[in-house]
């Protein structure tokens, strides 16, 4: 009963140390506002009073105490934890206080990290990356933003699959003379850089030829020719990976080759590949960042180009972790969908058909 | 098709080379309508590369398969349409996982043969009763037996209204406890006249249920026979080793 009690208390004293420094500053940041400090970064530039605010917090006796508190409280854990681990007596208690102990570590790790930004000049720091007033009249702009850099991956993963399935079929013929300007492509989008490929198609094709396309045009079609390049291999490996029989089974019926592909071994492929797939489209949502080069998009700004505006108007790195922050609202959501796609999938979705041999 | 000695398929000199590894070394026989061969032999002898040769899933290296008088290794044979009227059950069962049941039967006959939807329907679920497994149409293979999916294999193969129906193994994979489910459908088949060339390490199959028997080994045809004479009076020394066995 005590052992059962003493597991239970070292996660509560974990969770009360991992609270403790965080909770204390928001309670530091929702007092100082009261008594103002004039004595923040003495530039007077916009935004001081936030950027004051967060740095009052960050250098407070009561944050300091807390933090000290807290890395006594947890180097106490982590000696209590992983000396008494092994006397627990069913694997849950023992699986407790392990993680007491883990979360004592981090609070550890945590604490030293916070106090030894605190004591040096995090006015610096605060000001150039967390000053919310300089975004400001911003909002629009980086939401604008956020959009089009969603159309443009959406439009160029379509393309890319719409190219690279097809050319999938292409790479993997029996004839040479079938497969040899399909690799050549695919070597070709893989081979060279993005940027490079997007320069060449809007300066190079576009004004070189003097086409009139616009910027956003250009730039789905380059993006969606290199993603189908690299789906073109991602289709290619789900195809090889179904099993020989199905393409016998589908044959041995009179399909044709192209028959067997269509109502056989692609539709498997397909649902094979979806992770890979939704991964490739991540890399994309990324890759439109590189879109910079070409200017802006129908008068507007796709993400990374409206963080670099902001920067530009205003010097203030807070612009590149706002965008960070918008890229990750995109993407994080994406790779919690390829995650759950692709437990499903492991979960005997899929088929069971074995090889057999004779 | 002039078709001058009646058989249905006829295999002259048959060779097949895996790179070095010669795996038939000139194989002859036919088979005449309503005739059920069964091919018997240790593993590694040949005994599925020459049941794969007579629907070409494997090209001979050397020889002539004939099907109805109709030399199908020119190349200029509609293969296609030939296979059509050659069933073939593997041994890993190689139904669509993506289909069910119904669509497994039903997807050749829409495609291949252009069915009707309505008629493909009923042509399939007329199919799955035959071979027992009509309650299972909806089913996706994942979900079935080792033995109902081997049937419903079997019910794709018939549906295309073969000639021939070749089985290679097709209880090899099995639960000893399925295996008698899916011999029984074999049986039935036989009894109704269907010409069936049958690969199997069954011997009491091969005994009951073959008209003529095949032994291989080394890539060649040791014997060949009545079976139950074979059974009772194997002539070479392979063939009683063979027995020895496995008996």
């Amino acid at each position: 009963m005590a052992l059962v009690l003493s597991g239970i208390c070292v996660i509560q004293f974990a969770y009360n140390i991992w609270g403790g420094p965080i909770s204390q500053a928001c309670l530091d940041r929702g007092i100082i506002p009261l008594t103002p400090n004039p004595n923040g970064p003495s530039h007077g530039s916009e935004g001081a009073l936030g950027v004051c605010h967060i740095v009052e917090g960050l250098t407070s006796v009561v944050q300091r105490a807390t933090l000290v508190l807290a890395l006594a409280l947890g180097a106490l854990v982590v000696v209590v934890g992983f000396a008494s681990y092994r006397r627990m007596r069913t694997r849950r208690q023992r699986d407790h206080v392990i993680t007491g102990a883990v979360f004592g570590l981090q609070a550890i790790n945590f604490g030293v990290l916070l106090l030894i930004f605190a004591s040096g000049t995090p006015e610096k720091a605060v000001s150039q990356y967390l000053n919310i007033h300089a975004l400001q009249g911003y909002g629009p702009v980086i939401l604008r933003g956020m959009k089009l850099t969603l159309e443009l991956a959406v439009g160029s993963e379509l393309l890319g699959i719409a190219i690279g399935l097809p050319l999938a079929l292409l790479v993997i013929s029996q004839r040479r003379a079938v497969r040899a300007p399909a690799r050549f492509y695919i070597n070709l989008f893989r081979g060279t850089p993005l940027l490079v490929q997007l320069s060449f198609g809007y300066y190079g094709i576009n004004l070189g030829l003097g086409m009139h396309n616009s910027t956003f045009t250009i730039a789905m079609i380059v993006l969606g020719l290199n993603a189908g390049a690299y789906l073109s291999e991602v289709f290619r490996a789900g195809i090889q990976s179904i099993e020989r029989g199905q393409m016998e089974a589908a044959r041995s019926v009179g399909m044709t080759y192209l028959q067997a592909m269509r109502y056989a071994i692609v539709p498997q492929a397909v649902r094979r590949v979806i992770p890979p797939l939704l991964n490739e489209y991540v890399i994309l949502i990324k890759d439109t960042s590189l879109v910079v080069i070409i200017g802006e998009l129908l008068g507007h700004f796709e993400l990374f180009a409206a963080g670099q505006q902001g920067y530009s108007d205003t010097y203030s790195a807070t612009f590149f972790v706002a965008i960070a922050i918008g890229y990750l609202i995109i993407t994080l959501p994406m790779i919690g969908v390829v995650n759950l796609v692709e437990r499903r999938l492991r979960s005997g979705l899929v088929t069971i058909s074995t090889q057999g041999g004779g | 098709m002039t078709n001058p000695d009646g058989s249905v398929v006829r295999l002259e000199g048959i060779h097949k080379w895996f790179g070095d590894n010669h795996v038939l070394r000139g194989i002859d026989f036919s088979l005449d309508p309503g005739d059920v061969q069964v091919v018997v032999g240790p593993s590694g002898g040949g005994k599925s590369t020459l049941l794969r040769c007579v629907n070409l899933l494997e090209l001979p290296s050397q020889g002539e398969v004939w099907f109805n008088g109709q030399d199908i290794t020119d190349v200029r044979t509609d293969l296609n349409g030939v296979r059509t009227k050659i069933g073939i059950v593997f041994q890993a069962f190689n139904l669509f996982p993506h289909k069910t049941a119904l669509q497994n039967v039903m997807l050749p006959l829409l495609k291949v043969l252009n069915i009707d939807p309505r008629e493909a329907d009923v042509l399939a679920r007329e199919q799955l009763a035959r071979v027992k497994v009509g309650e299972k149409a909806d089913a996706y293979p994942g979900a079935l037996s080792g033995g109902q999916q081997q049937r419903v294999a079997i019910a794709r193969a018939l549906a295309m209204k073969p000639e021939l129906m070749l089985f290679d193994e097709v209880t090899s994979a099995l639960d000893p406890e399925l295996v008698g489910d899916v011999l029984q459908v074999m049986k039935d088949l036989a009894a109704e006249g269907m010409t069936m060339m049958v690969v199997t390490h069954e011997m009491g199959f091969a005994r009951e249920v073959g008209s003529s028997m095949v032994f291989m080994d080394g890539g060649v045809i040791v014997e060949q026979g009545d079976p139950r004479k074979m059974f009772a009076n194997p002539e070479s020394d392979r063939l009683k080793q063979f027995f020895s066995q496995i008996l």
